[in-house]
């Protein structure tokens, strides 16, 4: 196996098994909710916390999608006319639109980092009733941003060996597919 | 330069870059941020971050994972299948019954949900592979889902309505009641459309043969089917009418419904809940990453000055006031093809609102049609969320082309619709009038 | 001279009368006195930025203007607390005027804004008011109530043993028609009918939680320092003037408000029985106590305010 393939390998095993595990996030943030419908309607005593952790966890849980769906093609886009074309045509083209990936993700992990180190020294809280630090959570902003980033900078790589030789496509994986598997 | 030249620039990147297969939420934030650095400097980036930490807060949004996650449990479980099995015993003899049926939970869907992108991955998970095992035609299925899927908006409860409100100050009341017999009126035309181009073109549909159809014992059998989830159903809507829940704490509740199903299916396992788990992440992330990029996407085009754009346009229309009203609707259909629901409604509603009130119509009426054409604008190519969401939910065989065509006759009723909503305004204003 | 253009973002829906009547207003009267040299470019709440990043979306220069409540500066202003309202302090508007511009709290809160190259101004005093489905009529009416709340006053109701419970803006109608919660503050009587929260809870319970300033304009310092001579002072003192005029315009307003939703939707007002109030009364200076200890500055200006409160013979 190749270097270039052993990096691919190891950036997307990595997006893969952290993913698999904030995917479980979704029985928190239901148990939560019906924590709080419990406390609520049968012991007519609210919690503080539970609307807010949930909100909590749901974010992290969004953000940090981002470089598991980007390692399982799982962000969408249109293939009308991009999928007519040879497989190194694809991939000269997808070395030119990354250049608007980078843009993207690169000015989003400046701000969304200096945001959370903002955050942090300023002991950002909610001022809810809970109150409860804002840091934790927004760092998970640039986390899953450099996530992301090299998700999309293993594929790079890879679509600049295609369009040098395309017969790199056969032996170069840039993600797990999991596309062919059809609905039960 | 002028805004227009601006808008036309803007949108234009956006749909080169769609077309040379960028993944939509790339493009989204790639084309914001280089048009800032442009229009505004370096520093308006922290917008762009700013915007997604806001949609990170969104608490309407945590019901997504929930339905899609309550979906994937029916789906896994076998509850879903055997649900259909029924339809198709039941209405099996119809041509295009299962479609029909596919329209009522998603309308039952729509009455549970405030929000749209959710119905529509639910409804590609649990419907979509039980209509085509059948040989119902791709494109009619894919359609039907599509328009189905977004009627969560329109049939209360309804986030977006509550977002009308609070930018027009039009009761969420009298918001919530115009949107039911509308509602029902787009579901009674769409399975009218089904129906007679089913019956016309048996193909696209296929009924059950006459000597496969089911016996009575088997059919009244099969009803166990629809017992899990009416129970589902009954605990989603019951905590919400009952004021146990709020709507999107009863999403969890559709959740725990789901789970118990699969504990009486006897399908509880580990594997199956990482599995659901698994497959509602990367959903959700999809859908999430969509609406991040495309909030940053409104953000921007805001900033730019996208309001006086179209205050200048809506003065300077000739014609009456309907010629207004239908001109504000076009701006929404073609605005919604490009933008997300909530930015159309930033922009275009302090300057549409003002002249609808003045020329006398009714706010809620007009609330009404902007709801149900950005329903449309959901489903017209080439951007529309619930396009791409259902893209994200189907298998590889199907492909963007095949969403964009199916949805073609949908968006036709659908818009049918609107024009007798126009024509007799008492569909959406009478509810309100008798409660309010 | 060039024309110059300031992004501002509010913090105010365009429904909200405050976004015509406040915002509008200071755009208008600035535009006026500058001889059309400043041009303020109004948003409305959420099209650039929401209400929570405006604070360091000004203190970044990123936008020039906003509108916000102090609440969502707290974790930079250790007053802000203060300034968005200590439960039962005031017992009349004039009073939280005065406290403000009489006796120095805007000065305070201006020099901690200002570490953050931000310039704070009030933009008027109001009361929160409370609507509920049921009339509160003695302590039990009120400790079995679940109330909507939200930041300090969340706590405050809990702590004296109301349910206060946090729903978001957008399903708070929906949750008080059906019964989730059974009262909720938004504003006061504008506010409320800007929701149509009187279309599901008919009692506008009285007297106010809290009177404070709980609107505010903030402005960079570094777009101020940009201006032209003697422009920065036009700025400041259409702001000056903007707190009087605003202050009791939107009392009044309140009043016509309330009378309109009276006669037109049947709302009546439920006065809290005295012991109610007495009781709530004492619950809330513990809450002061504790903004108190934020820092030196919060210490001071809850001294202050209860000199104040004790020369007026509340205390
Ligand atoms: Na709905
Ligand atoms: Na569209």
């Amino acid at each position: 196996m190749s270097f270039l393939q052993k990096l691919i390998n190891g950036v997307t095993r990595l997006n893969d098994v952290l993913g698999r595990w904030i995917a479980l996030l979704v029985f928190v943030m239901t148990a939560l909710l019906l924590l709080e419908v419990v406390c609520r309607y049968l012991l007519n005593s609210p919690t503080v916390w539970t609307s807010e952790l949930t909100q909590f966890v749901f974010g992290v849980y969004a953000i940090m999608a981002g470089g598991y769906v980007m390692a399982h093609k799982g962000h969408v886009n249109v293939d009308l006319l991009y999928s007519r074309f040879s497989v190194r045509t694809q991939a000269i083209i997808d070395v030119f639109t990354s250049v608007l990936f980078y843009i993207f993700i690169l000015a989003f992990l400046y701000f969304a980092s200096s945001m959370a180190w903002e955050s942090f020294q300023g002991s950002e809280t909610t001022y809810s009733a809970w109150n409860p630090p804002v840091w934790p959570v927004k760092a998970f902003m640039p986390l899953a941003i450099v996530l992301v980033l090299l998700q999309g900078t293993v594929k790079l790589l890879r679509d600049i060996a295609v369009a040098i030789n395309p017969d790199n496509a056969l032996v170069l994986k840039d993600s797990i597919d999991d596309g062919t598997e059809e609905p039960h | 330069m002028s805004i227009e030249m601006i808008t036309l620039l803007f949108f234009g990147s956006l749909l080169l870059f769609l077309v040379l297969g960028l993944p939509l939420t790339f493009v989204l934030g790639g084309v914001s941020v280089v048009f800032l650095y442009f229009t505004w400097g370096p520093d308006a980036f922290y917008m762009v971050a700013s915007q997604i930490w806001s949609t990170m807060g969104s608490f309407s949004l945590v019901a997504i994972p929930l339905f899609v996650f309550m979906a994937m449990v029916l789906e896994r479980t076998g509850v879903a299948k055997d649900l259909y099995r029924m339809m198709f015993l039941w209405w099996g003899g119809l041509r295009g019954g299962l479609a029909i049926g596919t329209l009522v939970i998603c309308a039952i869907f729509a009455a549970m949900c405030g929000i749209s992108g959710a119905a529509v991955v639910a409804m590609g998970t649990i419907a979509l592979p039980s209509m085509l095992e059948r040989g119902y035609d791709k494109r009619m299925v894919l359609g039907c889902i599509n328009t189905g899927g977004g009627w969560g908006i329109l049939i209360p409860p309804s986030i977006l309505m509550i977002l009308y409100s609070l930018i027009t100050g039009v009761s969420v009341g009298q918001m919530f009641a115009a949107g039911v017999l509308p509602g029902l009126l787009l579901m009674v035309l769409t399975c009218a459309y089904i129906l007679i181009r089913c019956y016309f073109q048996p193909e696209l549909a296929p009924a059950l043969p006459k000597e496969e159809r089911a016996s009575w014992p088997e059919k009244l059998k099969a009803l166990r089917a629809v017992i899990l989830p009416m129970l589902i159903v009954v605990m989603v809507l019951g905590s919400i009418i009952a004021g146990i829940t709020t709507p999107t704490e009863a999403a969890a509740m559709g959740v725990f419904g789901a789970l118990l199903s699969a504990v009486v299916y006897r399908k509880m396992s580990w594997e199956l809940m990482r599995d659901a788990s698994i497959r509602t992440f990367k959903l959700t992330g999809m859908i999430m990453w969509i609406l991040f990029a495309a909030h940053a996407f409104s953000a921007a085009y805001q900033s730019m000055g996208a309001q006086e754009l179209f205050e200048g346009w809506i003065t300077s229309i000739p014609g009456g006031p309907w010629a207004v009203i239908i001109t504000m609707m076009v701006i929404i259909f073609f605005l919604a093809m490009v933008l997300d629901p909530v930015g159309i409604m930033l922009i275009t509603l302090p300057v549409f609102l003002p002249v609808v009130k003045a020329m006398g119509f009714d706010p809620v009426w007009f609330g009404i049609l902007f709801v149900i054409n950005m329903e449309i604008g959901y489903m017209t190519p080439p951007f529309g969320f619930n396009l791409f969401y259902l893209k994200g939910v189907v298998p590889p065989s199907i492909t963007m082309k095949d969403i964009y065509v199916s949805v073609i006759p949908f968006v036709l009723v659908e818009i049918v619709g609107i024009a007798l909503i126009m024509m007799f305004p008492e569909i959406a204003t009478y509810l309100p009038q008798l409660f309010f | 001279a060039d024309t110059i253009t300031w992004k501002v973002q509010s913090h105010w829906p365009g429904s909200s009368s405050s976004y015509e009547d406040s915002l509008k207003r200071i755009k208008r009267v600035i535009e006026e006195r500058t001889d059309g040299q400043l041009k303020l470019e109004l948003y409305e709440a959420g099209q650039l930025f929401k209400a929570q990043e405006t604070f360091n979306a000004v203190s970044r220069g990123v936008i020039q203007m906003g509108t916000i409540s102090p609440a969502y500066a707290q974790d930079k202003m250790t007053l802000a607390g203060i300034a968005s309202g200590l439960p039962f302090a005031f017992r009349n508007v004039w009073e939280a005027s005065y406290f403000h511009k009489n006796l120095g709290f805007e000065d305070m809160l201006r020099e901690e804004a200002a570490k953050f190259n931000v310039y704070y101004s009030t933009d008027k005093v109001y009361p929160t008011e409370m609507v509920s489905k049921k009339p509160i009529n003695s302590w039990e009416d009120f400790k079995g109530l679940k109330i909507r709340s939200s930041g300090a006053l969340q706590k405050f109701l809990t702590e004296a043993g109301a349910a206060g419970t946090y729903v978001p803006g957008g399903e708070l109608y929906q949750a008080l028609s059906s019964g989730v919660v059974d009262a909720a503050h938004w504003g006061a009587a504008q506010g409320a009918a800007s929701m149509g929260l009187y279309e599901v809870a008919k009692y506008h319970v009285q007297p106010a939680l809290n009177i404070a300033g709980t609107d505010a304009f903030i402005v960079s310092q570094k777009a101020l320092d940009k201006l032209p001579e003697g422009m920065a002072k036009i700025v400041k003192d259409a702001l000056d003037e903007q707190f009087w005029i605003r202050t009791s315009e939107y009392l009044y307003k309140e009043k016509i408000t309330l009378a309109k939703v009276q006669a037109e939707q049947g709302v009546k007002i439920n006065t809290m029985p005295q012991d109610v109030q007495d009781r709530l009364a004492k619950v809330a200076q513990k809450t002061w106590d504790e903004e108190a200890k934020r820092s030196d500055k919060a210490a001071e200006a809850v001294d202050k305010l209860k000199g104040f409160l004790s020369d007026l013979g509340y205390l």
